[in-house]
């Protein structure tokens, strides 16, 4: 069998005919499965440290079309290590605006009020090829268009099935990290329960338009209510008069799509009046929190695909990049020790757990707080908080605030906060 | 399953199917048809109505 290692380093045309002439069969030590964030940055640590990578990819472009709204926060970031790049932000963020269903909106100054998914605004196109590019500095190989379709074990190994233009191959792997996204169907391969059930999987649908007329065009817009059943709506600045204008919903709680109520939204919103589409984006966002369980024989999952997402805000790509930070280090840690069965690997479910799955729960509470709020509670809400100074206020202060207007929020969010 | 011209390949039908029947492309869906047990998921999921059976 032919080591990917001995395809390198000469990226010519000579390499491309060896690739073609041992196209049967790839060995590797790490095989990552999908290059967002997640993936990337799994490779990238695994690659750091000592492990041969492989990532593979099933589009031609990595990071393009979007399926998301491009937010980030500045400490998920710092936490990563990853110094802001203007290559590929397109937008800081001073604050987020909050809108309920009667237009009543709430600002909170993003230095007086920590929220996640306030920071910057990306290029998600650049972005997920710099994190690729990261990974490929640190060592590890990329492969683009290339589709993993089957997977089965083989010894104390996981054969994979691919599809890389006309060439059908397999790629022989100890190690799997499946960054396969919302479909998340590597996972399912390997005998996890990653399938989403449809009440955890936000439907959402977005415009990047130009001519949007932004009542705080510095801050990151939220509207709440029946304008997105389950979920919320957004308009996240991109620079100039450029924003990305969205939502989610769950469909168990709407006849109508996702793309339906975006139409709605944009018509009724004053801020999009003018507003003219560039882009259209559409997608799945798992809300359900982290899943049970991330790791099998030879195999871990992260990101989207592990359920790494903020259930309340949708967000996930600072939380799926320290999963894949996680994942990577313990499989090259596997790598090592020269054994990678779920014994080996259960240390990457516990760190999840700790540095993201904990926050998650609360988010989760936090999130069917509000998916039981009427537009007119909702509104009660924001009238109230309207006239807080957040500069003096504290958790439990705000807390005693929210019920004093909404009883519901000391059954739901008494406990937790 | 008849996939519609404007199709997205955005993978949520697949996310949802419980049976992982669901093959997404870049530019093309693939059905197991012969798992399927006919219960619509991924039809009443897709953001832009593109699936029809």
């Amino acid at each position: 069998m032919q080591r990917l290692s001995d395809l390198h380093p000469d990226m010519s045309c000579e390499r491309l005919k060896k690739i073609r002439e041992c196209f049967l069969m790839l060995v590797v030590d790490i095989l990552v499965i999908g290059a967002g964030p997640a993936g990337s940055s799994a490779a990238k640590h695994a690659a750091l440290n000592g492990a041969e990578v492989l990532i593979i990819d099933k589009k031609s472009e990595i990071g393009a079309p979007k399926r998301c709204a491009e937010g980030v926060s500045k400490e998920g970031l710092s936490e990563l290590g990853i110094e802001p790049n203007p290559r590929w932000i397109t937008k800081e963020l001073s604050g987020v605006r909050m809108v309920s269903p009667n237009g009543t909106d709430v600002i909170l100054d993003e230095d007086k009020v920590k929220l996640p998914e306030a920071g910057y605004i990306l290029e998600r196109k650049v972005f997920d090829k710099f994190m690729a590019m990261d990974a490929a500095r640190a060592g590890a190989q990329i492969m683009v268009k290339t589709l993993a379709t089957g997977l089965e074990r083989d010894g104390d190994r996981v054969i994979v099935s691919a599809e890389h233009m006309d060439h059908d191959f397999e790629i022989q792997a100890k190690i799997i990290i499946a960054a396969d996204g919302p479909e998340s169907r590597v996972g399912r391969w390997a005998g996890l329960k990653t399938g989403t059930k449809p009440k955890n999987m936000e439907s959402c649908a977005q415009f990047e338009m130009v001519n949007v007329e932004m009542a705080e065009p510095d801050c990151i817009e939220f509207y709440f209510g029946s304008v997105a059943p389950g979920g919320y709506a957004w308009i996240f600045p991109k620079g100039d008069d450029i924003a990305n204008v969205g939502l989610g919903i769950l469909n168990t709680l709407t006849e109508k799509t996702a793309y339906q109520h975006l139409l709605e939204f944009v018509d009724k919103n004053p801020a999009t009046q003018n507003a003219q589409p560039v882009e259209l984006n559409i997608g799945g966002d798992p809300v359900g929190g982290v899943i049970k369980d991330l790791v099998t024989d030879n195999v871990l999952v992260v990101g989207d695909a592990a359920g790494m997402v903020n259930p309340l805000t949708g967000g996930g790509i600072t939380s799926g990049m320290i999963g894949g930070r996680i994942a990577g280090e313990i499989a090259a840690r596997a790598i090592k020790n020269e054994s990678w069965s779920a014994k080996d690997l259960k240390d990457y479910k516990k760190r999840c757990q700790d540095e993201v799955g904990q926050s998650f729960k609360k988010y989760l509470k936090a999130k069917e707080y509000l998916l039981n709020l009427s537009d007119e509670e909702l509104d009660s809400i924001a009238e109230a908080f309207q006239k807080t100074d957040f500069d003096v206020i504290n958790t439990s202060e705000l807390i005693k605030k929210l019920i004093k207007v909404s009883p519901k929020a000391l059954l739901k969010l008494g406990k937790i906060f | 399953m008849i996939v519609k011209e404007w199709c997205m390949y955005c993978g949520e039908c697949a996310g949802v199917c419980p049976r992982n029947l669901i093959e997404v492309r870049e530019l093309s869906l693939r059905f197991k048809e012969e798992g399927c047990k006919d219960c619509q998921i991924c039809i009443q999921i897709c953001p832009v109505n593109a699936l029809k059976k």
